[in-house]
């Protein structure tokens, strides 16, 4: 190991304690900040992961966007019909929530809660926690909790599984095709548009800037910190 | 709920072992059972995957084959070798960058617990079709849930940690 090393404390009593060190995004070790030049990036030592990134004028707003379309895409998505399939002249159109009322008729209420919390909660939960966020920090507005809804929406995000049902709608489509007529709904756009809003909203969400400008704003986003 | 170490390894590697034993009884046990106009097909994983290149869609049996069958095995040994080596000095910078991997893969493989669903919503059509849920897909979810857990349970940062820090 060499000198930079050796700098390394992952210990938690010993957060806070310098200023200028910052714990690496992935691996917590500690780094040292510095100013950064344009194009310039600092990198973890011990894991080569990006601690800190020149942002420059980037902001939430797209964020603040997304989150919010996707959340009203999400209410569309679950009041609209996904698929009609029809065998010999009789229709049946299928909403999200009936898959899930049908599994548990069933008896197999584990996986229709499974499926309600992956593809209906939990996007809600992810979509809606970042827009409360990110319209904290675009507004400058010091609501509630702040912190704790910043690690909650980390918590849930693996959890939002709605571009994998996405997949799965097209898959039940060429499956039912080969047995009688399918027909998309609006209701399948409108769970493309979530899946999508989804993904960018990962994308267009940079911790750093969240935490700066939590930072501006007088709130300890380090307290409590374990996840 | 906070977590020690201590636990968190133990936590998820009996997550791991337990995703590893129910990984075969889950890929053998049909997972649903299609009944239409009358000819009732219990379906397995692979019978599904295997039903879609049949009629001449590789690509799609492809990704259902990959992100159910090939992905779930390949996230659950990634984990146990990472969970393996825990505490050894043994490839580190090799084990987060897995690691950072098997993290991002997620959970593709919920994509057969949601044609389930999606099925199981329009397949409901008396006699002439009707879509059940069998067995199999409780153990599938299982194994999923069991390496979604261990790759949310496990950190990052306990793979540069040494197992007793002799120094203080």
């Amino acid at each position: 190991m060499d000198a930079a090393a050796q700098q390394f404390s992952t210990d938690k009593r010993e957060k806070g304690a310098d200023a200028r060190m910052i714990p690496c995004p992935y691996c917590e070790a500690g780094c040292r900040k510095r100013e950064l030049l344009p194009e310039e990036e600092l990198r973890c030592v011990r894991c080569g992961s990006t601690v800190l990134l020149p942002i420059g004028k980037r902001t939430l707003q797209p964020t603040m966007a997304l989150s919010v379309t996707g959340v009203f895409l999400l209410l569309l998505a679950n009041t609209m019909p996904v698929l009609n399939f029809e065998i010999i002249g009789r229709v049946q159109s299928g909403y999200v929530l009936t898959g899930v009322v049908q599994l548990c008729e069933q008896g197999y209420w584990p996986i229709a809660l499974l499926v309600l919390f992956a593809g209906v909660i939990a996007p809600g939960l992810y979509l809606g926690s970042l827009f409360y966020i990110s319209s904290a920090c675009v507004l400058r507005l010091r609501f509630p909790r702040l912190a704790a809804v910043f690690r909650f929406s980390h918590a849930i995000a693996p959890w939002n599984l709605i571009p994998v049902y996405s997949v799965a709608t097209v898959v039940a489509v060429v499956k039912l095709r080969m047995m009688g007529g399918v027909e998309w709904q609006p209701g399948a756009r409108w769970i493309l548009g979530v899946a999508v809003m989804s993904l960018l909203c990962g994308q267009s969400t940079e911790k750093q800037i969240v935490e700066e400008s939590l930072e501006e704003m007088g709130v300890d986003v380090t307290s409590g910190g374990g996840r | 709920m906070k977590l020690s170490d201590r636990m968190r390894v133990d936590l998820a590697r009996a997550l791991v072992i337990t995703g590893l034993i129910l990984y075969v009884p889950s890929n053998v046990m049909p997972v649903m059972t299609m009944a239409i106009v009358g000819v009732v097909e219990p379906l397995t994983v692979l019978g599904g995957v295997e039903e879609l290149y049949a009629s001449g869609l590789p690509l799609i049996a492809g990704v259902v084959f990959l992100a159910s069958f090939v992905l779930p095995f390949v996230k659950l040994a990634a984990l146990a070798w990472i969970l393996l080596l825990h505490g050894t000095p043994k490839m580190r910078l090799q084990r987060s960058n897995l690691f950072r991997i098997v993290h991002k893969i997620g959970s593709w493989s919920m994509v057969d617990i949601f044609l389930l669903a999606v099925l199981a919503a329009v397949g409901q059509l008396g006699a002439l079709a009707s879509v059940a849920a069998r067995p199999g897909c409780i153990l599938f979810a299982v194994v999923l849930l069991c390496s979604l857990l261990a790759a949310e349970i496990y950190k990052p940062r306990l793979i540069w940690e040494d197992p007793m820090p002799d120094i203080p």
